[in-house]
């Protein structure tokens, strides 16, 4: 058996992980992070993409509201090119109290969120698809993030400074010796082998599956997954996050991404967090939601529906999963069980996911004894993938393509991804599928859905890879599968037509449903679908 | 009415357009209203038959007349139940001849599938191929080269090689890099097939393969070997590498595809007929059991499209003859027909995005009895002077099936005949 020795195990690869990892690596700690399947494969990779300015949290939960515009300011600074500044709303709908407005104001004073009231008039001259039956507005400094490329970023800050990314190794349990946990005993999935890592302390950054984790050594953290189902639709409909004005609910945010606009979330517990169904009345109450702040919203092409699963925590149980604190929580198990070498960080959300590993490792540095100060809130992220110095803006890949005029290198037109770009995702990075490239470049994420790059960037891949055929078939056909994973609970339309034209591509036209070799890989997507693993044996995870 | 037509036909996929050719003739005025090119600029040129039945059979139709009679059996509202065997026969017979004429010919019969490559190296079957195509037939192991070129991102010869020779073709690959194809900006299957219709750019391609041909017995290109003079481009390929050398198709736009379009749409200018590009038909008057005209969108008001009869060939969700909005229900388009879909979303789709089932919402159309008019729920024409054609209709999964193109031609072709 495969074994590894570190100073410090970090689990999970999602904003919270890796955050530990690379404050870590930069504190001169020789640390590994391990992730189940790939980087932001949880609740980073599935979540709308917001940057908080805190505004949503001013009025119910102050603290967190106060976190949130510290690390905005942070995260603006140290990584803008993961960063889009698109200024955010509050806005007062013909449903909603203008009252609490005031109180907003209020709030926003007292949390230090800037936040100014302006004309509807000057709201809709600025975003002419918003209802124009507002009653209030005011602006506040909310961004949208790419958390795809932000965890990327981070990551490549923490190899730069000696860390070790393990992606698809996923820890089957904690391995304890006495009192102290000593390690992980993970399962490398492409390898189909297990792994044994021996590290000084183990950091549980799982996430939603914080809980899992822990409950290996039988420790109890409670973990309530609350799943947020969310839908983007196939155009900037909005260029500025639009919030209603009102407490926190379903369907009152609208963060426009890239080229969508995503309508967040639903929250629901489930009871797993991988395996859940996203319901039609979760569709339709997005629909309704989103219509009442952009009444145009019905008419649009729907591009895309997915759910991610907040890891929300708490020692008590209560009823409603809203009701829980968004700030974080670090979880000491020496003080609090007993078990040296162990401690948990859950909770929170992506914006302050700098200020959670920095918590976090000055804890890991308290256990070790030694005093190392923090510097990732000065410290310039890398990008693995490009510029950096600036925020995003829309129009940056057009720009770059048409600068280096190349157009006849496109792989996936809707994204505007370059051959080289595609090259660069499977030979520099460690993406194992072509979901790991998708995550990595945003390949197959627009209107089309991988109906022309799928069999595109699966020849590339063939080029560059020494893999047996089947394996490429298989990632071929793991891909067009996760691609409809995500389609299903929103066809209807245009998106339905351009469905059909895949269909039309992939089995008449390249008869790929014939394909020699398996037909789904253990890499795949595991579907949103209620039930176990054995109702749904594809979903391996 | 002066402007009174014979047939308007509705839609210029391969179904409107066969039917427009069969319709059109030296005293009978044919017009099509296309919104835009059909599903013609995204198959692959050939004419699928009956590729796999039942649908989940692992292997593929032989004999897809037989296989059709089995299928009549078991469906007997599918439409080449309604066609019969006979039209089949006859329709394809008549494409067949029609494309001979062209000088671009179709090599099958409808009892015999083909096994061709497509470009991922699976085994395709089909039923009429053309002449540029066939030398790919899989029931020979000849061993193949596959030629691909590097700034042309839509064909990938290496995958189809290494699956050919898994499943027993010897089968090699080339990626050409050329000069000529360097300067190019934007390198489509419509450009390139372009620069093939070039002597001396098919000398380039001929002079970079040869020292590379090896112990290839043919040579297989994507499917960009000339537009209009296609089979003169693939004969002369064919001479320069001395050995045969067949296209496969791949993704859209089709090149094989857009031939077939040219020759239908030579054929109906031939016959008198002619086909009106940009006209979006957005509804249609309806009098006394029968459609009085059909309303196009022009930029002041509707205009009126008026005729004896008419052919309704707009495809279906692909089509966008059939159109599936949120919580509004699905809707023909044009004349609001009745269609069979499924009502509740959830049962619309599969799990498996290849579920070899189909999506039940695919199989929504409209139903026709065997006039081809559409019916109500009791058989009885809703319009007397309405039939339908192509892959609007009911009762069928024309991509499951892989009979795409035959259930067009099929249906077209006696649709169109019907309406004169």
């Amino acid at each position: 058996m495969r074994t590894i020795q570190t100073e410090v195990l970090v689990i999970g690869g999602g904003a919270t992980g890796m955050g530990v990892l690379a404050d870590l690596a930069l504190r001169g700690f020789k640390a590994v992070l391990v992730e189940k399947r790939d980087l932001t494969h949880g609740t980073t990779g599935r979540y709308h993409g917001l940057l908080h300015s805190g505004g949503r949290y001013v009025v119910k939960d102050p603290k967190a509201a106060t976190e949130c515009i510290e690390e905005n300011v942070i995260l603006r600074r140290i990584m803008p090119h993961c960063i889009e500044d698109t200024g955010g709303f509050f806005v007062v709908t013909p449903w909603d109290d203008p009252d609490f407005g005031d109180t907003f104001l209020q709030a926003c004073d007292d949390t230090g969120v800037p936040s100014e009231e302006i004309d509807v008039a000057v709201m809709l001259r600025e975003e002419p698809n918003l209802n124009a039956q507002m009653q209030r507005c005011f602006r506040v400094p909310d961004g949208s993030a790419d958390s795809f490329l932000a965890t990327q970023s981070v990551a490549e800050l923490g190899r730069q400074h000696g860390a070790q990314v393990l992606n698809y190794h996923e820890v089957k349990n904690l391995i304890q010796d006495g009192d102290k946990i000593v390690g992980a005993l993970c399962h490398d999935l492409v390898r189909d082998e297990d792994v044994t890592i021996y590290a000084d302390i183990t950091v549980n950054a799982a996430g939603a599956w914080a809980g899992k984790i822990a409950g290996t050594i039988g420790i109890e953290v409670n973990i309530m997954p609350g799943k947020g189902t969310m839908i983007a639709a196939a155009h900037r409909v909005v260029n500025t996050v639009v919030n209603r004005c009102k407490m926190p609910a379903d369907g009152d945010i609208i963060v426009p991404a890239h080229t969508v606009a995503i309508i967040g979330t639903t929250d629901e517990r489930v009871a797993d967090p991988e395996h859940f169904a996203i319901e039609p009345w979760e569709v339709n109450l997005m629909m309704e939601e989103a219509a009442k702040l952009v009444p145009v919203w019905k008419e649009t092409r729907m591009l895309r529906c997915w759910g991610g699963v907040r890891p929300l925590y708490q020692e008590t149980k209560v009823a409603d999963t809203r009701d829980v604190t968004r700030a974080y929580t670090l979880l000491d198990h020496e003080t609090r069980d007993g078990v040296t070498g162990f401690i948990t960080i859950t909770g929170g959300k992506w914006t302050t996911f700098r200020q959670m590993a920095e918590v976090t490792v000055n804890r890991v540095c308290e256990k070790l004894g030694v005093e190392r100060p923090c510097t990732t809130a000065e410290t310039p992220v890398p990008n693995p993938f490009g510029h950096t110095g600036s925020y995003h803006y829309l129009g940056q890949r057009l720009a770059e393509v048409e600068k280096e005029k190349k157009f006849d290198a496109l792989i996936c037109e809707c994204e505007l991804v370059t051959r080289a770009d595609v090259e660069h995702a499977i030979t520099k990075g460690i993406a194992h599928t072509l979901d790991d490239v998708r995550r990595d470049i945003r390949l197959g994420m627009g209107p089309c859905q991988g109906g022309f790059c799928t069999y595109r960037a699966a020849g590339i891949w063939h080029e560059l890879r020494d893999d047996p055929v089947e394996v490429t078939n298989v990632t071929l056909r793991d891909f067009l599968q996760e691609r409809w994973k995500g389609l299903r609970p929103i066809l209807w339309g245009q998106q339905l037509k351009q469905e059909r034209l895949d269909e039309l591509i992939y089995l008449s036209v390249l008869n790929a449903d014939h394909l020699p070799g398996e037909t789904a890989s253990r890499l795949g997507p595991a579907m949103y679908e209620k039930g176990s693993i054995e109702d749904n044996p594809k979903a391996v995870t | 009415m002066a402007n009174l037509k014979d047939v308007l036909v509705i839609g210029a996929g391969l179904a409107g357009l066969t039917a427009a050719w069969q319709a059109a003739g030296p005293d009978k005025k044919v017009q099509v209203l296309a919104k835009g090119w059909g599903a013609t600029h995204w198959h692959s040129g050939c004419i699928d038959l009956l590729g796999y039945w039942p649908l989940d059979a692992d292997a593929a139709v032989t004999n897809p007349l037989q296989a059709i009679a089995q299928l009549i059996q078991e469906k007997p509202q599918h439409p080449y139940a309604l066609t019969g065997l006979d039209n089949i026969v006859a329709a394809l017979s008549a494409f067949q001849d029609l494309c001979a004429e062209a000088g671009y010919p179709l090599e099958g019969t409808p009892e015999k599938n083909w096994l061709l490559p497509t470009a991922v190296g699976t085994f395709r079957p089909t039923c009429l191929a053309p002449q540029t195509m066939t030398a790919g037939d899989l029931s020979s192991d000849a061993a193949m080269l596959l030629v691909g070129f590097k700034q042309f991102v839509d064909f990938y010869p290496h995958v189809a090689a290494d699956n050919l020779t898994q499943q027993g073709i010897p089968a090699e690959y080339v990626m050409l890099d050329l000069p000529a194809l360097a300067r190019q900006h934007r390198l489509t299957s419509v450009v390139l097939a372009n620069m093939m219709e070039q002597a001396a750019f098919r000398q380039e391609v001929a002079q970079a393969l040869k020292p590379k041909l090896g112990t290839a017995a043919r040579v297989g290109f994507p499917a960009v070997l000339g537009l209009r003079e296609a089979t003169a481009v693939w004969q002369a390929m064919s001479d320069l590498l001395e050995r045969p050398v067949f296209e496969i198709p791949t993704l859209p736009p089709s090149v094989a595809g857009i031939r077939l379009h040219h020759i239908l749409r030579d054929a109906i200018q031939a016959e008198g007929g002619w086909v009106f590009d940009g006209m979006e038909a957005v509804g249609a008057e309806k009098d006394g059991g029968r459609v009085t005209a059909v309303f196009t969108e022009t930029a002041a008001r509707n205009r009126a499209h008026r005729a004896e009869n008419y052919v309704l060939s707009t495809g279906g969700i692909l089509g966008g003859g059939i159109y599936a909005s949120y919580q509004g229900g699905v809707k023909e388009v044009v004349f609001d027909l009745p269609v069979n879909a499924p009502d509740n979303h959830l049962d619309w789709f599969h799990t498996d995005f290849m579920d070899k089932r189909g999506h039940p919402i695919y199989q929504t159309g409209i139903s026709v009895n065997e006039q081809f008019q559409p019916v109500n729920g009791s058989e009885q024409p809703l319009l007397s002077n309405l039939f339908a054609a192509g892959t609007t209709l009911a009762h069928c999964e024309p991509i499951q099936e892989r009979s795409f193109e035959g259930i067009a031609l099929v249906t077209g072709y006696v649709a169109g005949r019907l309406a004169v």
